[in-house]
C-alpha cells in the first residue's frame, strides 16, 4: 500500500460536488432564460424547449432563481463549518509566482496539446517548474471560479430583488447585473472545459480526481505533480 | 393571415375627456401616478373666442408595433410580440424589472409598475376580451374616437375602418420607426410626440459581448479537443512518473 497524503476534508468533497451539481443545473436552466437572436448561446430552440418542458418561462425562472439561492445557502453553510479550509484555499490559489507559474502554464498548454517535441524544437526544456499544493492551472481556474462565483451570486441576488423590493432607480443595476451576469458565466464556462476534461477525462490529474472523492493522494502523485507541496509535507509533516 | 390587433383613432372625435384614462385605471388596478394609456395635447391648445387655435390630440398608448424595439431590448424575451395576434405581450412571470424595455419604447408607453416592479403598458385588456367586451378605453370612448379590432379582418369594425381610410391613415411620427400599429385618421401630433427607441448600454454590452463570449468558450472547447486527439493518438506515454520516489 503506498503512502497518501490527506489533500480535502470531507466538507471540501462536499462543496465542490455540490457546487458542481449546482452549476450544471443553473448553467442548463440560466441558459433557457436567454432569449434574443443576439445573445442566445445557442441560437437555436433550446429556451422554447426548456420552458415547455417546466410549464413556461415563469416557472424556469423560478427554478433558477432557487437554485441559486440554494447554491448560495450551501456556500454560507461550508464557510461556517470550514472557514479555515477556505481561507487555506483561498491563500493557496491567490500565491501566485509569475516566473515559475506562467512557465509552467506555457509549458503545460503546448505539451498537452503539441507535445515534449514541440518545446524542444524551439529549445526549450519540457520539464515544468516545480509546483505547489494547487498548480497554476488549477489557481487559475479557481480563481476564476471564485471571482466569477462571486460577481454570479451578487448580480444573481441583485436581480432576484429586482422585482421584489428594489425600486425603478435601481433599473439601471440589475440591467448592468443581467450583463455581468451573462459575461461571468461565459468566462467560467470556458474555464470550466479544461477543468473537467484535465481532471475527468485526462490521464494526467487522475489521482487528483480520484482525492475529490477520497481525500487522499498517493505519494508519488504528490511528489511528482506538487513537488512543492510534496516537500512541505516531508519536511513540517502532514 | 395571422391577426394583428390594433388601433384605429380619429383623433378628430377626440375631445380630450381623459375618460380612457381613468377607464384604463380603474380596469388594469395601475397603480397612483401611473398610467397605461393618454391624450396628449398640443401646445396650442384651443382658446374659446380665437379662430387661430385648432384642438389637436393624440389618444395613445403601446401601439403593438411591427418593429418593436421594447422587444429587442429585453434579454430573456419576458416581452414578445405574439405570432397569432400581433400583440406585444409582457410575460410577468419572465420579467424581473431590469427596465431595458423602457426607454426602447419611442412613445413613452412603458413604465415600471410601482407595485408589481415590472415593466407594464397596455395589453388590450385581456380580461375584457375574454369576457367579449372591449378595451376599457374603447368601451369607455363617448364619441367613439378609439376603434379596436383585427385590421385583417375586414369584417371588423376596426378592419373596415382600415380598409376604408387606408389611403389617409397616418402613423406616430418618432425619430425610430416601429412600424406602430395604432393608425389615426386625421393628424397623430406634433412630431416630438414621438422620440428615439434607447437600448440601454448594458443591453449594447452584452449583445456585443455575446460573439466574443462564443469566441473565447470555441477556443476553449478547441484546446480541449486538441488534448483529447493528442491523448488518443499519442496516449499518456510521454507522461513519465518520477521513480526515484
Amino acid at each position: 500500500m503506498p503512502k497518501l497524503h490527506k489533500r480535502h476534508d470531507k466538507s471540501d468533497i462536499f462543496i465542490h460536488w455540490f457546487n458542481a451539481a449546482c452549476w450544471i443545473l443553473l448553467l442548463l436552466t440560466g441558459v433557457g432564460l436567454i432569449q434574443h437572436p443576439a445573445i442566445d448561446p445557442f441560437g437555436s430552440g433550446y429556451p422554447e424547449g426548456l420552458r415547455s418542458l417546466v410549464g413556461g418561462g415563469a416557472n424556469l425562472l423560478a427554478i433558477h432563481e432557487g437554485l441559486g439561492l440554494i447554491w448560495i445557502a450551501g456556500f454560507v453553510f461550508y464557510l461556517l463549518i470550514n472557514f479555515r479550509g477556505a481561507r487555506f484555499f483561498l491563500a493557496e490559489i491567490f500565491a501566485v509566482s509569475p516566473a515559475r507559474d506562467m512557465g509552467w502554464m506555457l509549458k503545460k498548454m503546448v505539451l498537452m496539446t503539441l507535445g515534449p517535441k514541440a518545446l524542444k524544437a524551439v529549445g526549450m526544456d519540457p520539464e515544468l517548474p516545480d509546483q505547489g499544493y494547487y498548480n497554476m492551472g488549477q489557481k487559475a481556474f479557481a480563481q476564476a471560479s471564485v471571482v466569477g462565483g462571486i460577481v454570479i451570486a451578487v448580480t444573481g441576488v441583485i436581480m432576484y430583488l429586482s422585482d421584489r423590493s428594489f425600486g425603478a432607480e435601481a433599473t439601471v443595476l440589475v440591467s448592468w447585473s443581467i450583463a455581468l451576469h451573462f459575461i461571468a458565466v461565459g468566462l467560467v464556462f470556458a474555464g470550466l472545459l479544461v477543468h473537467v476534461y484535465m481532471a475527468a477525462i485526462s490521464p494526467e490529474e487522475r489521482p487528483g480526481f480520484k482525492s475529490m472523492f477520497t481525500g487522499v493522494v498517493p505519494d508519488d502523485y504528490a511528489k511528482h505533480h506538487h513537488r512543492l507541496w510534496w516537500n512541505k509535507v516531508k519536511t513540517e509533516g502532514e | 393571415m395571422a391577426q394583428q390587433l390594433a388601433m384605429v383613432i380619429d383623433a378628430a372625435k377626440c375631445i380630450d375627456c381623459k375618460a380612457c384614462v381613468a377607464a384604463c385605471k380603474v380596469a388594469n388596478s395601475v397603480p397612483e401616478g401611473q398610467f397605461r394609456n393618454w391624450i396628449k395635447q398640443a401646445d396650442d391648445a384651443p382658446v374659446p373666442g380665437k379662430a387661430s387655435g385648432k384642438a389637436k390630440f393624440q389618444p395613445g398608448a403601446c401601439m403593438h408595433c411591427d418593429n418593436p424595439t421594447c422587444v429587442d431590448a429585453c434579454p430573456t424575451g419576458a416581452t414578445y410580440k405574439d405570432p397569432a395576434t400581433g400583440e406585444v405581450v409582457i410575460d410577468h412571470g419572465l420579467c424581473i424589472g431590469c427596465g431595458n424595455c423602457l426607454p426602447a419604447c419611442p412613445y413613452g408607453a412603458r413604465f415600471r409598475n410601482a407595485e408589481k416592479r415590472k415593466a407594464d403598458k397596455c395589453n388590450y385588456c385581456p380580461e375584457r376580451r375574454a369576457a367579449g367586451i372591449p378595451p376599457a378605453c374603447v368601451d369607455t370612448c363617448p364619441t367613439k374616437a378609439r376603434v379596436f379590432g383585427d385590421i385583417n379582418d375586414p369584417e371588423s369594425e376596426a378592419g373596415r375602418l382600415y380598409q376604408k381610410n387606408k389611403d389617409q391613415l397616418a402613423r406616430v411620427t418618432a425619430r425610430t420607426d416601429t412600424k406602430p400599429n395604432m393608425f389615426y385618421i386625421g393628424d397623430p401630433g406634433t412630431p416630438d410626440w414621438g422620440g428615439e427607441a434607447v437600448v440601454p448600454a448594458s443591453m449594447v454590452a452584452m449583445k456585443q459581448t455575446a460573439p466574443l463570449l462564443k469566441a473565447v468558450v470555441g477556443l476553449s472547447g478547441l484546446g480541449v479537443l486538441a488534448m483529447l486527439g493528442r491523448q488518443l493518438i499519442a496516449g499518456s506515454g510521454d507522461h513519465k512518473e518520477d521513480t526515484d520516489a
